[in-house]
């Protein structure tokens, strides 16, 4: 039997999954690339100067496993930090 | 606001590490100080900090627009945590999503001024002027969220102008922000509801947890 936290925490999850996948494939068929803004705005203002391009000082995790892999990597254990401190931050009130 | 190394000249870099570097030593005093008065104070810190780390770095699409972007999460942290602690958050966020592709290390101070200090700081004064107007709560971090969001793009915008367009700073300013508007603002909208409902049932089921205090202690929260 699923508690209330749980219950919660997984329709939260799947409402959140289906927006993000509903907005990627309109985007889509819409024939957009879904870039981020923040590197669209980058290489924009790095075109207007000399000699500037972004690089990267560090290996990035999602260069090796790919985005939705990394990226699903970091919200499984942040998921679980958040999930974990919360259900022991709440649990007073819940089990009162 | 994640800016790349390399765009940024090296004297900005460290200009805005400048900036940064007193607002993260104020928020990590805060930190051990009311880590002491308040023992939920600590895994409050933790979650606050895993939430701020993984909101900030998940693109969510903007298919009106195209393209993806991400809300922030620290005005929500400011008004939980504090303001200063919630930079050192910040900053530890930005510093693990570089392993992501999002940002850079000589970029961390830029990155942490934008999203870290002008978003926090800038949500955080809003919050206590409705407060201070009596403003619902949920109304107050709301909009909180909202101006913060938008408030961090603005200072990356600036950010970016400053360093890469010294002579026409104004009007790249103009040039960025409205490259970073059209699809920041639904997500400001998504932040000003998270951040509502989020601080309002901590304050419903938990009132002292509510520890965002800008100077003061936490105990008498």
């Amino acid at each position: 039997m699923l508690d209330r936290f749980t219950k919660t925490a997984l329709v939260l999850m799947v409402v959140l999954t289906a927006i993000f996948i509903t907005g990627a494939y309109l985007g889509y068929i819409g024939g957009h690339e879904m870039e981020g803004t923040d590197a669209i705005v980058e290489e924009h203002a790095a075109s207007t100067a000399v000699n500037v391009e972004a690089t990267s000082s560090v290996p990035a995790i999602t260069d090796l496993v790919g985005e939705p892999l990394g990226f699903t990597i970091a919200g499984i254990v942040a998921g679980f930090i958040v999930g974990y401190l919360w259900t022991g931050l709440f649990r007073r009130e819940e089990n009162a | 606001m994640h800016i790349s190394d390399g765009i940024l000249t090296p004297e900005w870099c460290l200009a805005w590490f400048a900036i940064a570097i007193p607002f993260i030593a104020i928020g990590v005093w805060q930190m051990k100080r009311n880590t002491k008065e308040n023992a939920s104070y600590l895994p409050m810190l933790a979650m606050m900090g895993a939430a701020v780390f993984i909101i900030s770095v998940w693109h969510i699409p903007v298919p009106v627009t195209g393209s993806c972007s991400h809300p922030i999460g620290t005005p929500m942290s400011a008004i939980i945590v504090g303001p200063f602690p919630t930079v050192v958050l910040s900053t530890i966020a930005l510093f693990f999503q570089t392993f992501f592709g999002h940002g850079g290390l000589t970029t961390l101070g830029a990155n942490t001024v934008s999203m870290g200090i002008t978003g926090t700081f800038g949500g955080y004064l809003i919050y206590v002027l409705l407060r201070k107007i009596n403003s619902p709560l949920w109304v107050a971090a709301g909009m909180a969220g909202f101006v913060g969001d938008i408030l961090c793009y603005l200072a990356a915008a600036l950010e970016l102008a400053l360093s890469l367009n010294p002579g026409s700073v104004l009007s790249h300013w103009a040039i960025y922000s409205l490259g970073y508007m059209p699809t920041q603002l639904p997500l400001a909208v998504a932040e000003f509801v998270f951040s509502a409902g989020i601080v309002q049932y901590i304050a419903d089921r938990r009132p002292d947890l509510m520890l965002g205090k800008l100077w003061g202690e936490v105990t008498d929260a």
